[in-house]
């Protein structure tokens, strides 16, 4: 019955909608402190999906435990790119760094290929599954999701409880205001990057619990259009409107693609991928600031 | 407490600091004057490390800071309440106070501070959960004056605090400045275009055209000389 698999679609995309809402909300943080629109952002998710993978099939260990390595090496390479490229581009066009972005994301792509080769991999961690009425859910796709919840509340309690994390919220809304305020806006720069970083590469881990097949040096392409039209759906700057609005999109996204499998003579799938330009387009006529923006 | 000397600073190639020269005495309200675009702002932003300074020297406190930056600036005690107010306006008032306690000395009496600038603005006590966006224009002023204050400045210096406030309220402002001095003991060094407000709550007074220092003196100086009164300030 139609109904039925809607709800059990539309179940599978919350929880997918959790792991995008983690995917985008350090795209938003990055856009937010340092206004530069990583490009490269999906590359590092894909960097994410291929810590997962090798501390799988190499040391037998759980994606459970990738998310923190991933955090950790995220964060590594958010302070390398930061104080090796970006630093320099803060003040620059944007041309300059949508440039930079980008070429960081294609030499990414480069030496995971180098390393890993070209082909389509995956892994199977069998943890079993819950039977619910109307659809049967593997528990991967629920730790993902409680992983990624997990995040998003550890990340609340940073921006709304700790000094640094208010500082980086004020330098969101008014740099210079943060400044004489006596923030070390440099160094926010760089802590901000680097958490944006981290929270990419760690959304990488996190997609590989929901969908661990395909993970490829290329994977990385979709996930940055996906990214910005949640970005942009959420307000952009805004790290929280960013995850309610990864829910939103994942509940778009699956509900949609039950819909447009209903139709005679469709192919859903194409359909769906197409769905990200159309809402992007939508929204941008209708509300430029994004469905939870200002 | 802070002495500048020979200051030199712009933007890009455009040099808009020539060489000014400031002392502000420890207790004094000290008030830069001149009429707008002059380099009065420039000026302050400079000695707090915003603009690079390109030349020249700056003393705090027997110390030279010159290249520091300007959290470490903040970290010294010195506190800016800027043009434009700079807030954090989708932060509510609280939390834009508390950001200006952000400073390790001032985290430690935030308490105190809140105490302080709600007592002088009752208004922000009573809105202290309303976002600092939705402040009418004079309370949104009194939020970048307190906020500047819960750093436990030593000495504020005050970039047009009276623009574009109803003269009621630039009463109110200039009275706040005054209380101050008199009841905290605060520095303050004030950048203004309104002469006849600020040479009323001033010690002494400099006065700047085209990035330099065209004539000083104290306040009873400049009110007696009629020349630089009618050559420099129009009153």
């Amino acid at each position: 019955m139609i109904f039925q698999l809607l709800v059990g679609n539309l179940t599978h995309g919350l929880l997918l909608g959790g792991v995008y809402g983690v995917a985008t909300m350090g795209l938003s943080l990055i856009f937010g402190v340092i206004n530069v629109v990583n490009v490269g952002h999906g590359q590092f998710i894909m960097v994410g999906a291929f810590v997962a993978l090798t501390m799988f099939t190499a040391l037998g260990l759980s994606p459970v435990i990738a998310i923190p390595v991933a955090l950790v090496l995220g964060m590594a390479l958010g302070f390398f790119f930061f104080y090796t490229v970006m630093r320099r581009l803060i003040k620059a066009p944007e041309l300059t760094s949508l440039l930079a972005t980008f070429a960081m994301g294609i030499l990414l792509e480069e030496i995971a290929k180098l390393i890993f080769g070209a082909d389509f991999r995956g892994y199977n961690w069998a943890v079993g599954k819950i039977t619910l009425p109307i659809t049967t859910i593997p528990m991967s796709k629920v730790y993902a999701f409680v992983g990624s919840i997990v995040i998003a509340l550890f990340l609340y309690f940073w921006f709304s409880k700790t000094r640094l994390g208010t500082a980086m919220r004020a330098v969101i809304e008014d740099n210079e205001g943060a400044r004489v305020c006596g923030v070390n806006v440099g160094w926010i720069y760089a802590l901000s990057f680097a958490i944006g970083i981290g929270l990419t590469v760690m959304s990488g881990v996190l997609l590989t619990m929901f969908i661990p097949v395909g993970i490829n040096p290329y994977m990385g392409g979709r996930y940055t259009l996906k990214a910005f039209v949640i970005a942009v759906l959420g307000g952009l700057t805004s790290p929280y409107g960013a995850f309610f609005a990864g829910l939103i999109f994942g509940l778009i996204e699956n509900g949609a693609y039950t819909l447009f499998a209903q139709i005679p003579g469709v192919a859903p799938f194409p359909l769906t991928v197409s769905l990200a330009f159309w809402m992007l387009f939508f929204l941008l006529l209708v509300k430029p600031t994004g469905l939870l923006g200002k | 407490m802070l002495r500048v000397e020979n200051l030199e600073s712009g933007y890009g190639p455009m040099q808009v600091l020539w060489k000014p020269s400031l002392e502000v005495k420890k207790g004094s309200i000290t008030s830069l004057l001149g009429p707008n675009g002059v380099g009065k702002s420039t000026f302050l932003l400079t000695v707090l490390g915003s603009v690079e300074p390109w030349g020249g020297k700056i003393f705090y406190e027997d110390e030279e800071i010159t290249h520091l930056p300007t959290h470490k600036k903040v970290d010294l005690g010195i506190s800016l309440v800027p043009e434009g107010k700079h807030l954090f306006v989708g932060m509510n008032v609280h939390e834009n106070l508390i950001m200006g306690a952000y400073r390790k000395e001032a985290i430690q009496n935030v308490n105190n501070s809140l105490e302080l600038v709600y007592s002088l603005f009752p208004i922000l006590k009573e809105r202290d959960r309303q976002r600092a966006g939705t402040l009418s224009g004079g309370q949104q002023q009194m939020l970048t004056i307190a906020r500047a204050l819960m750093a436990k400045p030593k000495m504020v210096m005050l970039d047009e605090p009276s623009q574009g406030l109803a003269p009621i309220l630039v009463g109110e402002v200039f009275e706040t400045i005054k209380k101050l001095q008199a009841e905290v003991g605060l520095t303050m060094l004030l950048v203004e275009q309104n002469a006849e407000a600020s040479l009323n709550a001033a010690n002494y007074v400099y006065i700047m055209l085209e990035g330099q220092i065209k004539a000083e003196g104290t306040t009873e100086d400049i009110r007696g000389s009629s020349d630089i009164r009618e050559a420099y300030l129009g009153i």
